[in-house]
């Protein structure tokens, strides 16, 4: 395993090298606009984590991007781009918003979990269409997924505007102006936060930190999705088909059926995107609700290779800019634009960087292949291969 | 172009280098080739014919060497200089447009136009000149898709020509030809050959090199083995050249023991992508303990016969038998469980996930089973150890198991493809194009395997666009015309010369001869 192990770190050194080539154009930018890099770096680092609560924040602020990258990342390994995360995630808050607070008097035990499953299944519901469409029509899934963004836009605007708003705000006649929303969910429907379990370990978060077990959910499913794409005899066939469909259907695996689940399952993650904001935050459902997680779940997984542990870094990444960037907004002066183009620098340059160590692990495992059958040893094995350097 | 210097050697090329990413593809070649020669080049696939023959005509930069016309030393750029210097290339993969008649297809490109009208009637003049004088039988207004594979040729030979090629270099232009069209090929190259030019031939066909070349020479592994005049050597001498040491030419095999039917086929029909009938009410049958094997030139239903058999296509009329067991609208998966293994024209895209590594390949199709997997959980240490048995038993040399199988040589590939669908312990074998692209020591490899395959008792059905290969590893040929199984015949019945005819469509047996 050796060999595979040196080709493990150069994959994985190669974000980071993209990562570094990033924080430097951000520092160009930073001097074009006249202020110095090094402060403003420092400022974010120190805004981002001297203080307990901020990465807590951070932490909040990635769980959500966990799910998105998640959910785009298995699209990728099955050789689908799943683009409508976003108004799958939409669908699927709507859903869990509406269990929220439709259902009452049911035990916390069943209806958390019921909402969360509502989800789930919006997400799954807004994904169905498009792959019916790739797998029985042949529409490719970028723009029908797109298309479904946009009616899914619409249709939130008219279900929280017209049919379900909560017309009953509790205001005083008079003061104020409701806001256009769905009603607050069930006091049974709420994610708890993680305050008090973490107080255990000495660690006290104050009370504007929304810190939840989404997060713990969150890891959990990365994991999961470890299991299940390298484990199991489905995530064989995932990939199988992702790279090779025609001939994972000579082997007998059925493309359109793995296309589908792939894809279901991708919706479900995604359908659980929102969760985070909603049965923690906000407790309802606005019309402005979070938009965007859909998208930075691409960069997320595409950072993260489609791995489950550089989703969930890159998900930090990206929580760990947002904050900074409130910092350096606040602190330094610097605009929230600046650290916007230290995210599209740094996605640029880790596709490119990735994809030249990509080609130079190639050539150097074609080299090494040569070497092996120059060497004419048949059936050189796993355990004994680690002669060649 | 000049053409004062007087020396025999038209072209000569010194130390010529060409490296690829982990491979010398052209190690320091040296080649002279004499004006008004015939010169066949000779290797196994891989050998590097095919690179140097695009570093004559432009289409890659050597890395080192030089190359001389004439004794002047050029550059070449591209294919445009390469034909400015009379060198034209006429390519393995036609280059035609099937809607555009002969004369059209000619002069596409370089057509004789004045202020932008094209001036036919002296392009029309020019190609009938040209047909006439290399007696081409041609008909300048034939569209092309009304064209055998063999005129075919003849209309992308006529092009070089059209455009002043002094130099005609041909590719493995035998590959896609029936016997009698490779003579009538043989006797165009004669007519050019006297009429002055030079004409570079490559192939892997032995035969054939030594009836029409006057000097043959040989590469190995990139590099140049040696020049020899086909005058003074043998088909034996040759391909001990090529390959580096004595080659078996004979497949020795026993005679075949047959046992029940294993694979019955009735009245199949099957549809082409095109949505016409590629295969028409075929009708044959395999049994245990046979290699049955199928001639023709492609794309004559073979594809399309193979797919449906294996459940990749749909049946459009007809029933199918394996083991007695009707298949028709059965999945692939269904189908081998049966007891199919098969082995797909297409390593590269039918056979094999290349980013994937070697030992996930070598479960392929068996993953699902007991043996590797429960739905929740693949069983790496018996996948493994699977996959380092058959690369132990069917000798297949890599570096690790652990790598992407794309990193493999395609004879290695082919060996993880026969070994993978061996493992499953078949009753029929359908292998397509078995041997297409390997060198001479994995195509001896994989007719041995067939071979014992068959002795073991198991039904095989080989499809080969090989001649040579369907004629001597074969039990009972069938020869595929234009859908139908034309005639059916063992190997010795028949001269060649008949069996061309039957792929051609020039001939058919009576039908009841057929598929009974
Ligand atoms: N464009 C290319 N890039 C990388 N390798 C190549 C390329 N073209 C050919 N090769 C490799 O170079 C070697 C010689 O190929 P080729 O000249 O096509 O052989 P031949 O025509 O004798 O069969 C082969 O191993 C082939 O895989
Ligand atoms: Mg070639």
């Amino acid at each position: 395993m050796k060999k595979r192990f040196k080709y493990l770190l150069l994959e994985i050194a190669s974000p980071f090298i993209a990562i570094l080539f990033a924080v430097l154009i951000g520092a160009l930018v930073m001097l074009v606009i006249d202020k110095n890099p090094v402060e403003v770096y420092r400022t974010m680092f120190l805004f981002s984590f001297k203080r307990l609560d901020s990465v807590a924040i951070i932490l909040f602020g990635m769980t959500p991007l966990i799910f998105s990258g998640l959910a785009v990342a298995i699209g990728f390994k099955a050789g689908l781009f799943n683009i409508g995360i976003e108004g799958q995630y939409l669908i699927g808050t709507f859903l869990a918003a509406l269990a929220g607070f439709a259902l009452k008097g049911l035990p916390t035990f069943i209806h958390l979990p019921l909402v969360i499953l509502m989800g789930m299944l919006g997400g799954m519901l807004w994904a169905w269409l498009p792959i019916y469409l790739k797998v029985k029509r042949g529409v490719h899934e970028v723009i029908s997924t797109i298309m479904l963004n946009y009616v899914s836009f619409s249709l939130i605007h008219y279900l929280i505007a017209d049919v379900f708003m909560d017309k009953q705000q509790g205001l005083a006649p008079g003061v104020g102006n409701p806001i256009i929303r769905l009603p607050k969910i069930a006091a049974t429907a709420v994610m708890p936060k993680m305050h008090s379990f973490l107080s255990n370990f000495g660690i006290n978060l104050p009370q504007h930190v929304y810190l939840n077990w989404f997060l713990v959910l969150a890891l959990l499913m990365a994991v999961g999705y470890y299991f299940l794409v390298w484990r199991t005899p489905f995530g064989y066939e995932l990939r199988a088909v992702g790279h090779n469909p025609a001939g994972a259907e000579t082997a007998g695996i059925k493309p359109g059926a793995v296309f589908f689940k792939a894809f279901l399952l991708s919706g479900a993650i995604a359908g659980l995107t929102g969760l985070s904001d909603l049965l923690s935050y906000f407790g309802y459902m606005d019309l402005d609700f979070p938009r965007g997680y859909g998208f930075t779940g691409i960069a997320v997984a595409l950072i993260g290779k489609n791995g489950p542990l550089g989703i969930v870094l890159a998900a930090f990444l990206f929580a760990f800019l947002n904050r900074g960037a409130e910092g350096v907004q606040a602190f330094v002066g610097v605009p929230m634009e600046t650290i916007v183009i230290l995210q599209g620098v740094m996605i640029l340059s880790i596709v490119v960087f990735s994809s030249v160590m990509g080609r130079y692990i190639r050539q150097q495992e074609k080299k090494e292949a040569a070497l092996g059958s120059a060497a004419g040893k048949p059936g050189v094995t796993v355990g004994a291969q680690g002669g060649v350097k | 172009m000049e053409k004062t210097g007087a020396g025999v050697n038209i072209i000569e090329l010194r130390r010529i280098t060409k490296r690829f990413p982990g491979l010398v593809a052209n190690d320091s070649i040296n080649l002279e080739i004499a004006r008004g020669e015939i010169h066949a080049i000779v290797g196994e696939n891989g050998a590097g014919k095919s690179t140097l023959m695009k570093i004559l005509t432009g289409l890659y930069q050597p890395d080192e060497g030089e190359i001389y016309l004439n004794g002047n030393r050029v550059a070449i750029n591209g294919p445009r200089q390469a034909i400015w210097h009379g060198i034209g290339m006429v390519h393995q993969h036609f280059m035609l447009i099937p809607r555009f008649t002969v004369l059209e297809n000619i002069v596409l490109g370089s057509e004789p136009a004045r202020g932008g009208v094209l001036k036919e009637k002296a392009a029309r003049q020019l190609v009938e000149e040209l047909c006439r004088r290399y007696d081409f039988r041609l008909e300048s207004d034939t569209r092309v898709w009304d064209l055998s594979v063999g005129q075919q040729q003849r209309v992308e030979i006529l092009k070089v020509l059209y455009r002043g090629a002094e130099i005609l270099i041909l590719d493995e232009p035998t590959a896609v030809l029936a016997p009698q069209e490779v003579k009538e090929l043989f006797v165009n190259l004669r007519n050019l050959k006297d009429q002055g030019k030079t004409i570079i031939f490559i192939s892997h066909k032995l035969d054939e090199v030594l009836s029409i070349a006057d000097r043959i020479s040989v590469l190995r592994r990139g590099r140049m083995v040696g020049t020899v005049l086909a005058g003074e050597t043998d088909k034996k001498r040759l391909s001990e050249m090529m390959v580096g040491r004595p080659v078996l030419l004979k497949i020795d095999k026993q005679e075949s023991q047959t046992g029940q039917e294993t694979l019955v086929i009735k009245d199949l029909s099957v549809m082409g992508s095109m949505g016409r009938p590629a295969v028409r009410h075929v009708s044959f049958s395999v049994r245990a303990g046979e290699i049955y094997g199928i001639a023709g030139i492609e794309g004559n239903g073979q594809t399309e016969l193979i797919e449906a058999l294996v459940g990749l296509r749909k049946v459009h009329t007809g029933q199918v038998f394996i083991l007695g067991q009707p298949i028709v609208g059965k999945s692939v998966r269904e189908i081998k469980d049966l007891g199919v293994g098969y082995i797909p024209e297409d390593r590269h895209h039918r056979g094999l996930v290349l980013p994937m590594t070697v030992w996930e390949n070598a479960v392929l199709g068996l993953h699902r089973t007991r043996e590797f997997s429960r739905p929740a959980s693949l069983y790496f240490k018996k996948i493994l150890a699977h996959a380092e048995r058959l690369v132990r038993e069917f000798d297949v040399r890599l570096g690790s198991v652990d790598l992407p199988i794309r990193n493999l040589s395609g004879g290695n590939q082919q060996k993880v493809i026969l070994a993978r669908e061996m493992s499953r312990d078949p009753s029929l074998i359908i292998a397509s194009q078995p041997t297409r692209g390997l060198d001479i020591g994995a195509i001896e490899f994989v007719h041995k395997q067939l071979i014992k395959a068959r002795d073991q008792g198991r039904a095989v059905l080989v499809v080969s666009a090989d001649l040579e290969e369907v004629l001597s590893l074969s039990d009972r040929v069938g020869v595929i015309y234009s859908g139908e199984i034309v005639a059916e015949f063992r190997p010795q019945e028949v001269t060649l010369e008949e069996i061309g005819h039957y792929m051609l469509g020039s001939k058919a047996q009576p039908r009841e001869g057929v598929g009974a």
